[in-house]
């Protein structure tokens, strides 16, 4: 099945340059990522802050252009498209924000806001737009007699829920939700997660969900993909990633989430130090650094990302090492 | 390093400036020279109008001027003046430190006037010294400085006799009269910058005591006084460092209206006169002199920012 | 925007409206010379006395209001105009437009104001077509400056960026946001821009170099007016009355522009709270208890009502022990933190309750005896490591500020002090990294810095307000065992503010759940994670995505503002075991138990549903 959006040895840096050469140095924000997203798929990228996350996100909408690489829709390479074709583009991907205090206009109507997606697309006749709105509305669970009011009038949930109603009102294909939940109180998270795992069930969108919270992204997420400064650490079915993870440090950052069960803890893995900066990245595995199985030739070599179980791949040179595998997987059949 | 950078662009930016004065007297319509000498309402003799033509080298080529007048910025010849056939520069120069002088007394008036008054104010805020505070600098900055200078002349000097009313007396021949001619001229002016210090001193201290460091410090259980100087003043005061180099520049030009009130012989008096005689040499001379200046001035307090704040230095 | 204060605006108005309609007012001829009469004092023909050569000077005050009116408008005007829109060109063209329109500003702004109107004048020769546009110059580039930054400002905004990948094109961005954003900005600049006119162009005039003679100005006025003050002060007080009146009216204009575009918050009071005795038979010593809080209510006074957003809450922390206290956004649980060691933030105060510490109450302590404790016997850990340090202090200096101000020690040993706690905090290379500057470090080490300051005095109770949640998982895992670490080591007991249950899970021993201002239930970590007795707590619990990877189960509705608080139970409109009773009264907290209260009138029935899904598991 060919992928509906993917991404091509994706690299991405900022900076560099500048006058008389006193520039910044450029810092790298992705690595040669390579991702794909099938139709209706939902895949879930976690990473730390530095990891580069956020960033995939908007590249791969176009929002920002790649540094080297491509990111393909239909099999067609987003920046050959020009003109009319690229505000077509803008109708089959959306993206849904983190702040849902800063991603909605404080001066005008969410009717308005809501609206931007379908004149700008034609997507409606004038006449239309209200019930068009109100069905949007609908949809997120929102009372559509609230078209009116403005943004300051609802809570953080609410303004998630329209911020994924603007989205949805141009039909898109693929939706790309950067951190969605993390601003919001714990007991309005699942509000919106049941919500997006039901829109995605209905309207079949393939979804590329940003989190740092690994627990919320393997609630909803098919596939789940690990970045850690820029580069895919381990890539795979999100049960059995969860399950069974095998990068040293998945292993680490599924250990360091608390859990409430203190049967079903894992052993934790504290990881060394801080997270080197993405202007300096280390040579060879960028997470050699902070791993406690570092070896010698982990500063040679950037290890590629090989299938060591099907469909799961990692990109660590001894996980084939009986040694990394370590305590048995406590987390059992269930 | 950053210092060098903002060297740099200094320098660039007074090459701009020199440039642009230089222009604006060579795009006046017509004859520089004839206009220059027919100030009088009469018209000159052609043999003198072609001598002042040579003088002021317009035969030649427009960039040959160019290179010349800015080559002779360079080495410090500002050109000779119309009036009396004097060196620009020596002139300049000349009233250069009493004008820079009067601004000195001047900032240092309206930080010891500005910047206490603006602590206080903030530290009570809403009450009854606050709104004090704040309605007497409000009309202090309304009040036009000539207007201010004007008064004080007619109250002070004419009316009270305590102080002269202007001019000047260099310092070695009578040290005394010298400061004293000093004073009004030096409150004039520090009576249109000292509320604007005053103001933005109480908005940034206000604005810093409520952020979350100084919580932190009175969580380690400092006493108020330790607070407001080690954690408060010293963020809250770079703002204000800003604001001041920003109005001195201004100053250099607005101490033009004062040294007119008070006779006093400093460098914008020299601007003002010359304006009037239509001596444009001399008037290219000061305007370029005062515009070197200000960007001095900025550079000095973008470098001082640098040492106050050390997350500047890495930018 | 809020409302504008109408005294500025009536003044301004006025006194444009004069000049306005000066040429209907029947006045003598502003420049009609009659010398024999020059200088008469006020009179019935000439109601302010005649000038110099004999000109009526009331007459002449009006006329010249209106023509340093009409300058200053026109010229503004233009500036704003013309400086807006390169500044808005430039900030959202970028590139070329950018630097042409930024570096003009910058040229510009290099020559003093009267200077640039100086030369500009020399070369032009004076008079109003001359004026205006030098003028309008000269304040162009505070609008460029403005709107440009406003622009920037805008750009980057994220429901900018939305329309942007909604497809939306930029000039409808343009015009539809950024705009309406710049407009208060801009306004500002602009009564800003119209006063500063007035004053350039009276001093033009008074120069003799702005507006021409025989025209009225107030500045000329003023200059004219010099040199026969020793004689007849008043043709020169009039006019600098009239001026200074104007631009006084003007920034008065600007300021409440100013403060209507960008309000700031209410002025808090900032006396001391005096709260109500302590009610009888609260004995002093709690009982081996490092820290026991009774009844606390915070209230903050907002602009009709008193809001309290914490009523009645009781907790206690023994030495060595760690009490969470857990809740989400509208809950109280920082404020009650706060409250304990007085730094709550100026709006709110203790209203009522006690915070009993050693025998005394904390809430009733004045200033300088907290202090005494603040650092030193009970220390506080901030949320947000970047802004709780102070960004020009080193580190160092930072942690042995907060060991002399409570020890006398010597500079020196304070020093390697400092050192030997970023060592033990683990930080390494210390000795060098207490020289750093907060903005060196990563936020996790920041944390770390933060946790060493507190220690410093070894105190027996250490508040940390959500000390983790703005930390990576990875960083959050780090620092929750050297907390742990610490707290064992040193015996301190720990009150540790969150909204993640399972952090709590991991360190506490004993948990306070809040709910919109009140404790709901509290009790061992242990007991109540297995066996909640209130349906918040179950509901919350069951909001964390479970382990099988199923979807979590949300709450429905919102946390109610305690403006807005039902009557009856809180938490009764979202509660799934809502009945009648529990909208109609609002329950008290119960004893259920050693140890364990809970504020629901049905715990009954839950703990009877808990049993039985623990026998069918």
């Amino acid at each position: 099945m060919t992928p509906l959006i993917e991404a091509v040895k994706l690299s991405k840096q900022f900076g560099g340059g500048g006058v008389f050469g006193f520039g910044a140095r450029p810092v790298r924000a992705l690595n040669e990522v390579t991702l794909s997203i099938a139709r209706g798929e939902a895949v879930g990228l976690v990473g730390e802050s530095g990891s580069g996350k956020s960033t995939m996100g908007r590249v791969m909408l176009g929002l920002t252009p790649a540094s080297s690489g491509s990111v393909r829709l239909d099999g067609v390479d987003i920046a050959s498209l020009r003109g009319k074709e690229t505000r077509r583009l803008r109708q089959r991907m959306q993206l849904v924000f983190q702040d849902p205090y800063s991603s909605l206009d404080p001066r005008r109507r969410i009717s308005a806001q809501i609206a931007d997606g379908l004149l700008a697309h034609g997507l409606a006749r004038p006449a239309d737009i209200a019930d068009r709105v109100a069905a949007l509305l609908a949809q997120v669970g929102l009372p559509p007699a609230h078209a009116q009011r403005y943004p300051h009038e609802f809570s953080g949930g609410q303004r998630q829920r329209i911020g994924i109603a603007r989205a949805l009102a141009v039909d898109p294909e693929f939706l790309v939700a950067d951190e969605p939940v993390s601003a919001l109180d714990v007991s309005v998270q699942a509000q919106v997660l049941t919500l997006l795992a039901d829109l995605r069930a209905r309207l079949g969108l393939a979804m590329l969900f940003i989190s740092h919270d690994l627990p919320v992204v393997r609630s909803l997420c098919d596939r789940v993909v690990v970045l850690y400064l820029g580069r895919v650490m381990e890539e795979g079915p999100a049960a059995e990633v969860f399950r069974h993870p095998r990068h040293p440090y998945t292993r680490a950052l599924l250990s360091a989430a608390p859990n409430i069960d203190p049967g079903r803890r894992r052993r934790r893995i504290l990881l060394r130090g801080d997270p080197p900066s993405p202007a300096n990245p280390p040579s060879g595995c960028v997470f050699r650094t902070r791993c406690a199985w570092a070896v010698e030739a982990c500063a040679t070599a950037v290890p590629a990302l090989a299938e060591a179980v099907r469909g799961h791949r990692v990109a660590c040179l001894r996980v084939e090492d009986a040694a990394l595998l370590g305590d048995p997987d406590i987390n059992g059949p269930v | 390093m950053w210092v060098v950078r903002r060297i740099g662009v200094a320098f660039v930016l007074v090459w701009i400036v020199a440039s642009i004065v230089f222009l604006a007297i060579r795009m006046v319509p017509g004859d520089p020279a004839e206009i220059m000498l027919s100030q009088g309402g009469v018209s000159p003799d052609a043999a003198i109008i072609a001598e002042l033509r040579d003088q002021l080298g317009l035969e030649k080529s427009i960039w040959v001027q160019y290179r010349d007048s800015m080559r002779g910025m360079l080495k410090g010849d500002l050109g000779v003046s119309l009036t009396d056939q004097a060196s620009v520069a020596r002139q300049v120069f000349t009233r250069l430190p009493r004008t820079l002088e009067l601004i000195g007394f001047a900032a240092l008036f309206s930080v010891l006037f500005g910047v206490p008054l603006g602590v206080l104010a903030a530290l009570r805020r809403g009450g009854w010294l606050d709104r004090v505070v704040m309605a007497l600098s409000g009309l202090s900055l309304a009040v036009p400085v000539f207007v201010v200078g004007t008064l004080l002349v007619l109250v002070v000097a004419q009316w009270l006799e305590w102080l002269p009313a202007g001019g000047y007396t260099p310092l070695a021949r009578d040290p005394a009269r010298h400061f004293a001619q000093m004073v009004m001229p030096a409150l004039t002016i520090a009576s249109s910058l000292a509320p604007v210090l005053l103001s933005m001193t109480r908005a940034s201290v206000i604005d810093v005591i409520t952020r979350d460091h100084v919580r932190t410090a009175r969580a380690k259980g400092a006493s108020p006084p330790r607070v407001v100087l080690r954690h408060v003043l010293r963020n809250a005061l770079m703002p204000v460092v800003t604001v001041l180099a920003l109005h001195l520049g201004t100053l250099l030009g607005g101490t033009v209206l004062v040294e007119y009130v008070f006779n006093y012989p400093g460098l914008s008096g020299l601007l003002v006169d010359s304006v009037n005689a239509r001596d444009y040499p001399m008037v290219q001379g000061v305007v370029l002199v005062i515009s070197v200046l200000f960007v001095a001035l900025n550079l000095a307090m973008d470098l001082i920012y640098g040492v106050l704040d050390p997350r500047v230095r890495r930018a | 925007m809020r409302r504008i204060s109408t005294l500025p605006v009536v003044a301004v108005g006025l006194i444009a409206f004069v000049a306005l309609v000066v040429p209907w007012l029947g006045l003598p001829d502003p420049v009609q010379i009659d010398v024999p009469h020059r200088l008469s004092g006020p009179s019935w023909d000439h109601w302010l006395g005649r000038d110099e050569v004999g000109r009526d000077i009331l007459s002449r005050l009006l006329w010249g209001a209106r023509s340093s009116l009409t300058v200053a408008l026109f010229s503004a005007v233009i500036a704003c105009l013309v400086g807006t829109t390169l500044g808005v060109l430039g900030g959202f063209l970028g590139g070329l437009v950018d630097l042409a329109t930024i570096r003009l500003a910058d040229i510009v702004l290099c020559f003093p104001p009267l200077l640039l109107a100086l030369l500009v004048v020399t070369l032009l020769g004076p008079g109003a077509s001359t004026l205006i546009p030098v003028i309008a110059l000269v304040y162009m580039p505070g609008f460029v400056r403005v709107a440009y930054a406003g622009v920037l400002g805008v750009r980057h905004l994220e429901y900018v960026e939305a329309q942007r990948a909604l497809g939306v094109g930029s000039a409808r961005i343009m015009l539809r946001t950024v705009l309406p954003n710049i407009s208060g900005p801009v306004m500002v600049q602009f009564s800003l821009a119209m006063a500063s006119a007035v004053v350039l162009e009276s001093g033009l005039s008074f120069l003799g170099l702005g507006v021409v003679p025989p025209a009225p100005s107030w500045g000329l006025m003023i200059g004219a007016a010099r040199s026969t003050m020793a004689q007849t002060p008043l043709p020169l007080l009039w006019p600098c009355i009239a001026l200074t009146i104007t631009v006084l009216s003007m920034n008065a204009l600007c300021d409440a522009v100013r403060s209507a575009v960008d309000p700031h918050g209410a002025v808090p009071r900032r006396l001391r709270w005096l709260l109500p005795p302590l009610p009888s038979g609260l004995s002093l010593a709690a009982k081996g208890a490092s820290l026991a809080v009774r009844d606390l209510e915070v209230a903050i006074d907002a602009k009709d009502a008193e809001v309290r957003p914490v009523r009645g809450v009781s907790w206690e922390v023994a030495p060595g022990e760690t009490l969470a206290i857990v809740g989400e956004s509208g809950s109280g649980k920082s404020l009650s933190g706060l409250a304990v060691l007085g730094l709550l933030p100026l709006v709110a105060r203790p209203a009522a309750g006690a915070a009993l510490f050693e025998g005394r109450d904390l809430l009733r302590l004045d200033e300088p005896a907290l202090r005494h404790l603040r650092g030193a016997d009970i220390a506080m850990v901030f949320q947000d490591p970047m802004s709780s340090l102070n960004p020009v202090h080193r580190i160092g200096t930072q942690i042995t500020e907060a060991i002399l101000v409570h020890r006398s020690v010597s500079r020196r040993r304070a020093w390697q002090e400092a050192v030997e706690l970023l060592a033990k905090v683990g930080i390494p290379d210390a000795a060098r990294r207490a020289r750093s500057f907060p903005h060196e470090l990563s936020g996790g080490m920041r944390q770390r810095a933060m946790i060493a300051m507190a220690i410093a005095n070894r105190p027996k109770l250490l508040i940390a307000d959500e000390p983790t949640t703005a930390l990576d998982v990875t960083i959050q895992a780090q620092v929750l065992e050297l907390l742990a670490g610490l707290k064992a080591e040193e015996g301190m007991g720990v009150v540790f503010i969150t909204h993640a249950l399972p952090v709590v899970a991991e360190i506490a021993d004993r948990v306070m759940v809040m709910y919109a201002g009140e404790v709901v239930e509290q009790g061992p970590v242990a007991e109540i994670f297995a066996r909640p007795l209130h349906p918040y707590t179950a509901a919350l619990l069951r909001s964390a995505p479970p382990e099988d990877g199923s979807l979590p189960q949300a709450i429905p509705g919102t946390v109610p503002l305690p403006q807005h608080l039902p009557p009856g139970c809180a938490f009764a409109p979202r509660c799934a075991h809502r009945q009648a009773a529990c909208e109609a009264t609002h329950p008290a907290l119960e004893d259920v138990g050693p140890d364990r209260v809970t504020r629901c009138l049905r715990w009954r029935d839950m703990s009877a549903t808990a049993q039985t899904q623990q026998v069918t598991a």
